[in-house]
């Protein structure tokens, strides 16, 4: 089984970078054979980064207005991402879209998960804020169970 | 979202989709008349040009890259170019047709987003790609590999599909290899073929009736369709200029409505991009590219903006031969830059961003820092244009029914694939009718 980890974000706007805060807090630390990777959210990349994977997981920031930290996990083969986490994508075609071509392209793998860590700064060079940080922790953690889990 | 009062009528939407950056449109009518369009853009300013000041002249390339996400390679050829005039020196040979195959990398990424993802929905009635992929897989799954060929392009030549940084004033930090750029020839062979077929596609479309007596503006390079530089501005009446006075004719001013900048040249509204550069330069068009627009009856110069799609597609067929001709050519240079170092002065340089000519002029002091810097998008100068096509379509189609008069007018807009963060700058589309 491939399993495919891809972390979306900008490390230069603030707590965009979340997921790759959690890409950083996995790396070493996920089963062999899992591909963690960093991406912008360009939308063939994504569909290229779970090419051949039976399971991939997504991890992005969300701007929705929830409380900064609040981290939701969606399993998007049983629903769609919520139109509030896709719509600040600051691409043309973003993580939800890809989702959903993939998905009508039939190229979407057969366990699909996303992690979103809503953030409260996106300014251009600001660090990632402490609820912001502590999420990545929570969600690093919650993903290597996920891991062990699905090679258990 | 439709809203009648006695007097006025209103079509709008508040949020366009399948553009680039944020902003709205009103169109207002009187008695069937259209009195007023304004192209909206509320996408806040970004400030680039002022926290470029005090930056040293090498991080220009990298620092306008970030202004745009689908042609960052546009700002940095055109930064570098400025830097390089300044310096007196010139990027040549092999180094510079290195930037020609990262630029036509762009050109096939942006332009195969256009053309398949964004644009095509509208003539297609589908609201989205996403919906395109249901009625048409075969069409996206062409569309996405297209654009991860053009990404490719771009991450071997340019070190990363988005924002490359391989790129410095005076040329690169590392060439590729012969066999680095060999390795993308057999992906390049069938884009060539894929772009051919998509002009036969989009021609076969149903184009709305629009004909509009634009004044086109494109660089000037020589014998080659201009892409990478160039050294002059030509236009359709028969001006030109060389890139050092391109402020001289082409003014931006504030409007009410909009965040970013309205240029004219020399007073007028005027029209960059694929239908400007094709208009002005076909001839200089790679074999296969003229074939495909010959084959389809392209005519030589393309005045409904929503043939556009067509013009693109033909400058995709372009960006495939001219990158594999490029790669044929190409023997690793022995240093991947010139020597450059800081000169005070005022360098100006242009290129051609799959939206038209990205204009930059800087001026630096004795220690290469940046004093002032100035950059005139494609989409800027569009925008009277977009205006103009707007209030032109709405005039002879007032008769529409709301809603199909509101999807064409985003459709007038999208001819156009607008790139609003790069103006400055996203659609909400508003018609008054009184």
């Amino acid at each position: 089984m491939t399993t495919c980890v891809a972390c979306v974000g900008n490390s230069l706007r603030g707590d965009d970078a979340a997921a790759l805060a959690v890409m950083e807090l996995l790396q070493g630390t996920v089963p062999d054979g899992v591909r963690v990777l960093g991406c912008e959210g360009e939308p063939v990349s994504l569909l290229d980064s779970w090419e051949g994977c039976d399971t991939a997981i997504l991890v992005d920031a969300t701007q929705s207005g929830a409380e900064p930290g609040t981290v939701r996990r969606i399993d998007v083969n049983e629903t769609r991402l919520p139109d509030e986490l896709t719509r600040s994508s600051t691409h043309v075609l973003g993580v939800g879209e890809a989702i959903e071509l993939a998905r009508a392209l039939g190229r979407l793998p057969g366990r699909t998960i996303v992690y979103g860590i809503e953030g409260s700064r996106f300014d251009t060079g600001a660090p990632l804020t402490a609820e912001v940080s502590a999420a990545a922790e929570q969600v690093a953690a919650a993903i290597r169970r996920e891991l062990e889990q699905a090679d258990a | 979202m439709s809203s009648t009062t006695p007097r006025t009528k209103t079509i709008r939407t508040d949020y366009l989709a399948r553009v680039e950056g944020e902003g709205g449109m009103l169109v207002k009518m009187r008695d069937g008349v259209v009195t007023d369009v304004q192209l909206r853009i509320y996408e806040p300013p970004r400030f680039f040009e002022g926290f470029l000041r005090g930056r040293d002249f090498r991080e220009a390339p990298d620092v306008t890259a970030r202004i745009c996400g689908i042609c960052p390679v546009a700002y940095q050829m055109s930064s570098c170019l400025a830097m390089e005039s300044l310096a007196g020196v010139e990027v040549d040979g092999q180094l510079r047709a290195l930037r020609r195959l990262l630029y036509c990398g762009e050109w096939i990424e942006s332009h195969t987003l256009h053309v398949f993802m964004l644009h095509a929905p509208d003539f297609l009635g589908v609201a989205s790609a996403v919906e395109l992929a249901a009625i048409d897989p075969g069409l996206v799954e062409t569309a996405l590999r297209l654009k991860k060929i053009g990404n490719e392009v771009m991450r071997v030549v340019g070190g990363r599909e988005v924002h490359p940084i391989n790129v410095r004033v005076s040329g690169w930090y590392k060439a590729p290899t012969l066999a680095q750029l060999e390795a993308l020839v057999p992906d390049l062979e069938w884009a060539l073929e894929a772009s051919r077929e998509a002009v036969r596609i989009v021609a076969g479309l149903e184009f709305p009736e629009l004909e509009q007596d634009y004044e086109f503006a494109a660089l000037s390079d020589g014998d080659e369709y201009p892409i990478d530089r160039g050294s002059h501005v030509v236009t359709s009446s028969g001006g030109g200029f060389p890139i050092s006075e391109f402020l001289d004719h082409v003014v931006e001013h504030h409007v009410e409505h909009s965040n970013a900048l309205h240029a004219t040249l020399d007073g007028g509204a005027y029209l960059v991009g694929p239908m400007a550069r094709y208009a002005l330069h076909r001839r200089l068009l790679s074999p296969a590219a003229r074939a495909a627009a010959d084959e389809v009856g392209l005519e030589p110069v393309v005045r409904n903006p929503f043939r556009s799609i067509v013009v693109r597609a033909v400058e995709l067929v372009h960006a495939c031969e001219e990158a594999l001709r490029l790669i044929a050519a190409y023997e690793q240079p022995a240093e991947p830059a010139l020597e450059v170092g800081p000169r005070a002065g005022t360098g100006h340089g242009a290129s051609e961003a799959p939206r038209g000519v990205l204009y930059h002029r800087y001026r630096l002091d004795d220690a290469g820092a940046i004093l002032d810097a100035k950059i005139v998008p494609p989409t800027s100068q569009n925008q009277r244009s977009i205006e103009d096509d707007l209030h032109a379509f709405v005039s002879a189609h007032a008769e529409l029914p709301e809603e199909e008069l509101r999807l064409r007018c985003e459709q007038a807009i999208r001819n156009y694939d607008p790139c609003i963060s790069c103006a400055t700058h996203f659609l909400t589309l508003e018609v008054e009718r009184t």
